[in-house]
């Protein structure tokens, strides 16, 4: 599983970083999500779905 | 023999009514009770519920949108309703996004979402000041207010008012019966009759949505005339929805949320000192805030499957209370929580929600927060409350605010705002 997000998109709102902080971080300049890695780790998948419905502006995508 | 069905088994049965005056005069304590002992409580009241106090539940419920559903269904006929985010469910009334599922909820914040992000927030601080100096400037001269009638109820409302395109002197009309609403205990025979006030709202947003369909202007109510959702136009029923939320969600909370910041600034002056000589801290003290008086203090979801969270069983069909303002008191996520700390950080709260239903107007809160607290440190920086003239609502079951809070300051020079 890859994860992207849509930094147009993103507002900083830190639900992923509560969903997955393993994976998702928010920099400290502007506040928005990202990831260091695009490649998820088997052990995070569920998290990271997890995250995706818990974005309220839909900007997380997997692939 | 009795068939008995999964409400008889529940492990931690309680005794739990969040719409009564007990619960307002005692949450902080309800809560503490129910985290440490019953933190996956049951209750039999309104059909029966489950009430969620810690934090890392409230979150997993939250997060679980796939599962546990925000969904209400409105009965017009019967005048009845089920699901939703409150219990009991109130009346014919539904509010989108919030009371959406998925694929609804997702095409109406990608409609919307835009207009209220940090960077449209932004260009929207002007207007928000200049509203702010002008209510300082009615009261400044004669030394007393009340800050919410005079201020806290006034910004937001005022705000809201502009970002729709609603002419601004009709904003008390749009405003007090949302404002009573919250505040009427659902129990009390005045509580039908303010929520008929909202009639006078929704024939207001019909009149003005086909006026922006001859004539559009540049504003929140021309992207409902206008605007299409999945390739569609809105119906007139979402167009009601849509406002409803956004003016119920936006305009008594933060009014809450500043009023409670008031007082407890009235009553610590060394704090507020600390404000006024580091203005920086304001951001922080917000967030703090929220945290601490969670003005909106539970919403509920339904379980559409049988499912689990953290090892806590929720059948189909039975409903979940979030106690956000349990969760934003739980020690596991936060040192000393029954106290204030204007400079914490982090502040990892649910005040405004979580998952994908957190709060749409976030950033247009902490804006008008900023903007009425930062106003008043600067121009009414000795105010006091009279105390024996605090009145909190009777019912904090919608919102944890205040109806009325007198306060007395040195007088000063209006500065010459204009709300216009
Ligand atoms: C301090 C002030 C505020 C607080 C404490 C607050 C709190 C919340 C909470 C707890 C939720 C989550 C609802 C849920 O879990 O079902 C929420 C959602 C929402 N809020 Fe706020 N809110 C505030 C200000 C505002 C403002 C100013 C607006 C105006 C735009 C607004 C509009 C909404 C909307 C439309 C939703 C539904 C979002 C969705 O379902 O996707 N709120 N708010
Ligand atoms: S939850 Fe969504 S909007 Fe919020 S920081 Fe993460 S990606 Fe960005």
């Amino acid at each position: 599983m890859k994860v992207r997000i849509d930094a147009d998109l993103c507002q900083g709102h830190a639900m992923c970083a509560l969903a997955c902080p393993e994976l998702f971080q928010l920099s400290d300049e502007d506040g928005h999500a990202y990831v260091e890695d695009e490649n998820v780790p088997p052990e995070y998948e569920a998290a990271v779905e997890r995250a995706v419905r818990s974005c309220p502006e839909g900007a997380i995508q997997t692939s | 023999m009795t068939e008995f069905s999964s409400k008889d088994a529940k492990a931690c049965p309680v005794h739990f009514d969040h719409h009564t005056v007990d619960h307002t005069k005692q949450w902080p304590e309800t809560y503490r009770k129910l985290r440490e002992e019953c933190p996956r409580a049951w209750t039999d009241n309104y059909d029966g519920f489950w009430v969620a106090t810690r934090l890392s539940d409230i979150v997993g419920v939250a997060q679980q949108s796939d599962a546990f559903s925000a969904h209400k269904e409105v009965d017009f006929e019967n005048g009845t309703s089920t699901g939703g985010v409150t219990i009991p469910p109130a009346g014919t009334t539904r509010g989108i996004p919030n009371e959406a599922d998925n694929p609804e909820w997702e095409g109406i914040r990608r409609f919307i979402n835009r207009r209220f992000a940090p960077r449209a927030i932004e260009e929207r601080r002007a207007k928000a000041k200049q509203f702010t100096a002008a209510l300082v400037d009615m009261v400044i001269e004669t030394g007393e207010c009340d800050f919410v009638d005079d201020l806290t109820s006034a910004l937001p409302a005022l705000v809201t008012m502009e970002i729709f395109g609603f002419p601004l002197d009709e904003w008390r009309k749009f405003a007090d019966p949302f404002h009573t609403m919250v505040f009427t205990p659902i129990h009390d025979p005045a509580f039908a009759e303010t929520v008929r006030g909202l009639d006078y709202f929704r024939e207001r947003v019909d009149e003005e949505i086909a006026k922006r369909r001859i004539e559009p202007k540049d504003d929140f109510l021309t992207l409902l005339a206008t605007g299409e959702i999945n390739g569609e136009p809105l119906t007139w029923q979402q167009i009601r929805d849509l406002s409803f939320n956004i003016l119920a969600g936006g305009v008594d909370t933060t009014t809450a949320l500043a009023s409670n910041a008031l007082i407890w600034l009235g009553r610590n002056p060394g704090e507020r000192q600390r404000l006024i000589d580091d203005p920086d801290l304001m951001p922080f003290a917000c967030e703090e805030f929220i945290r601490f008086y969670s003005p909106i203090g539970a919403l509920s979801r339904t379980a559409i499957k049988d499912t689990e969270v953290d090892g806590w069983t929720i059948r189909k069909g039975e409903r979940v209370l979030m106690a956000y303002a349990g969760g934003n008191r739980d020690p596991e996520a936060f040192e000393d929580p029954e106290q204030v700390k204007i400079d914490r950080f982090p502040n990892k709260h649910v005040g405004f929600g979580a998952g994908m239903h957190r709060c749409l107007g976030s950033f247009l809160a902490r804006m008008m927060f900023q903007e009425m607290i930062g106003e008043v440190l600067r121009r009414l920086p000795d105010y006091t409350i009279d105390e024996d003239g605090l009145r909190q609502y009777p019912s904090i079951s919608g919102v944890n605010g205040w109806i009325s809070i007198p306060a007395h300051f040195t007088p000063g020079a209006k500065v010459g705002a204009v709300i216009e």
